[in-house]
C-alpha cells in the first residue's frame, strides 16, 4: 500500500480530518495487531484509541524517509501494547482490591481470531516464526526460545518467511492481473 | 551490551544475513542501533528498496489479519482530541476578543485624550468668550453712557440750535476791549420769549479765584444777569427788561452785587 504522503503532511499539520481518515485506513490493521498480542477486548480498545492519539500528538516525528507509515504506527501500538502488559494496574495497593486483580489477571485469555491470507500458504514454522514476533509481540530473542531453535535459525525462518510472502504476493498479483487482462 | 547483543553489532554487509532490519523494523533494536541502521538506509538506496519490501510484507499481514474495532473507538479518539483544537480556537477567539478589547480600550482611551484635549481648548475658548464678553458689555455701557451723553448734548444743542435760529432771536457779539483784547463772546437774546443765551467760548480763562460776570444796563443802572460759569460753553442768562447794552466784568469768584466798573471787558448796545 502507498503512502499518501499528502494525508499525512494534513495530519503532521493537526488536520482533525486526516485523522479520521488514517484511522480508517489503518486501525483494523493496527487492532489486530493489539488484540493479538494483550489477548482482552478493552484493553486492545483502549490501546487502539491511545495508539491514535499518540499518532496525532507525535505525527511531527514521523519522517517518510525512514520508512513507511504503518511501520511507524505499528510501532507505536506494539509498545504501548507490551507496555501495558509490563505493567498491569500498578495503582491498586489495597489488598483486597489486589485479590480482586489477580481474579482479573486469571481472566481465561481471548480465544483470538485465527491468523489467515498468505501466512496460512507458508510453512508451519514460518507461520510460526513471523506470528511471534509480529502479531505475538515476541522479540527475536523470546520467539527463539519460544520455538527451542537457535537464534540464527530463528532469523533465517522470518527471512525466509518474508521470502516467501513476497512470492506469494507476486503471484497474486500475476494472476490478478490475467484476471483484468481476461475481464478487459 | 551482552553477548548475542554483538552477534547483531551492525555490519552493512551482513545486515541482510542477520536479520537486523526485521529487528528494525520491529523497533527491537536499541537506540544506537536504531540510528546506525537509519544512517546505514539512508545512505544505501538498494538495501533501502529491500527494507520496503519488508515493510510491505509485514504491513501486508497486517491488512489480512485486520480485526474491525468497534465504532465508538473512532469516536472516542476524535472527542480526545477535539478539545484540544476546540481550545485553541477557544484560544484563537479569546486572543481574538483580547486583540478587540485591546483596539476597544484604544478607542476609548484616544477619545478620552480627544474629550479631554477639545475641553481644554473649549475651556480656554469659553474663558477668552467671557473675557472678550466682559469687555463688550463694559464697552457697550461705554457706548451707551456716550450715547446718553450725546443724546443729551444733542437734544441740548438742538434746544439751544432752535432758541438761536428762531426768528426773533438777536445775535451780538460781545469783543473784547484791551482788558482783555483776544476774549468774544456770543449773546442770543429773544425779546418775545426773554431769553438771553450767551456763547462764552471765546472769553479768555480766568485765574481761579476770579469769574466773568453779565449785566444789563436798565436807565443807567447794572442790574445783574448771572456769573458766566467757566466750564460751560452755552449758558441762559437772566433775561433783564428795557435793557440798554449787556456789559461783561471780571468779578471775585461767585460773582458781585455791583459790577467792577475798571474790570468791564466787553459791552454791546441792544
Amino acid at each position: 500500500m502507498q503512502d499518501d504522503l499528502e494525508l499525512i503532511k494534513r495530519l503532521q499539520n493537526k488536520d482533525d480530518s486526516a485523522l479520521s481518515a488514517i484511522y480508517d485506513r489503518y486501525s483494523g490493521a493496527l487492532y489486530g495487531v493489539i488484540l493479538r498480542i494483550c489477548k482482552n477486548e478493552e484493553t486492545a480498545q483502549d490501546i487502539l484509541q491511545e495508539t491514535f492519539l499518540k499518532i496525532w500528538q507525535k505525527s511531527h516525528q514521523y519522517d517518510p524517509v525512514k520508512g513507511k507509515f504503518f511501520t511507524w504506527s505499528y510501532r507505536i501500538a506494539r509498545n504501548l501494547t507490551l507496555n501495558s502488559l509490563r505493567i498491569p494496574t500498578k495503582l491498586i495497593q489495597n489488598e483486597d482490591i489486589s485479590v480482586y486483580k489477580d481474579i482479573e489477571v486469571n481472566e481465561p485469555e481471548l480465544d483470538i481470531v485465527p491468523l489467515n491470507g498468505s501466512l496460512k500458504t507458508l510453512d508451519p514454522h514460518h507461520q510460526k516464526a513471523l506470528e511471534l514476533i509480529y502479531f505475538n509481540g515476541l522479540t527475536h530473542r523470546e520467539a527463539h526460545q519460544e520455538m527451542d531453535v537457535p537464534l540464527g535459525t530463528f532469523k533465517s525462518y522470518v527471512r525466509q518467511a518474508l521470502k516467501k510472502l513476497r512470492e506469494t504476493y507476486q503471484k497474486q498479483l500475476v494472476l490478478l492481473w490475467i484476471l483484468i487482462e481476461r475481464m478487459i | 551490551m551482552d553477548s548475542h547483543r554483538k552477534d547483531d553489532m551492525i555490519d552493512r554487509k551482513s545486515i541482510k544475513e542477520k536479520g537486523i532490519l526485521e529487528q528494525y523494523l520491529l523497533g527491537e533494536l536499541l537506540d544506537d542501533e536504531q540510528a546506525q541502521v537509519d544512517k546505514i538506509l539512508r545512505e544505501d538506496k538498494k538495501l533501502f528498496q529491500y527494507y520496503t519490501e519488508i515493510e510491505e510484507g509485514f504491513e501486508k499481514l497486517a491488512f489480512e489479519n485486520a480485526i474491525d474495532p468497534p465504532v465508538s473507538i473512532k469516536e472516542s479518539v476524535l472527542n480526545a482530541i477535539r478539545p484540544i483544537t476546540s481550545d485553541k480556537k477557544e484560544k484563537m477567539i479569546y486572543s481574538d476578543h483580547s486583540n478587540k478589547r485591546f483596539i476597544y480600550w484604544s478607542i476609548a482611551a484616544s477619545l478620552a485624550i480627544l474629550f479631554m484635549l477639545s475641553s481644554g481648548w473649549l475651556y480656554d475658548q469659553w474663558q477668552s468668550s467671557k473675557n472678550k464678553l466682559q469687555i463688550v458689555q463694559n464697552e457697550t455701557l461705554n457706548l451707551r453712557n456716550r450715547i446718553e451723553i450725546l443724546e443729551k448734548d444733542l437734544k441740548e444743542t438742538n434746544a439751544w440750535y432752535t432758541k438761536i435760529n428762531h426768528p426773533n432771536t438777536l445775535k451780538l457779539v460781545l469783543r473784547g476791549n484791551e482788558i482783555s483784547p483776544n476774549s468774544t463772546a456770543i449773546t442770543y437774546i429773544n425779546h418775545k420769549t426773554e431769553t438771553v443765551l450767551l456763547h462764552s467760548e471765546g472769553l479768555q480763562k480766568l485765574a481761579r479765584n476770579k469769574t466773568y460776570q453779565m449785566w444789563a444796563d436798565v436807565d443807567g443802572e447794572m442790574i445783574d444777569m448771572g456769573v458766566i460759569p467757566a466750564e460751560q460753553q452755552m449758558i441762559a442768562m437772566k433775561y433783564i427788561a428795557n435793557a440798554a447794552s449787556i456789559n461783561i466784568t471780571i468779578e471775585p469768584a461767585g460773582g458781585s452785587d455791583h459790577p467792577t466798573v475798571e474790570r468791564l471787558i466787553s459791552n454791546v448796545l441792544l
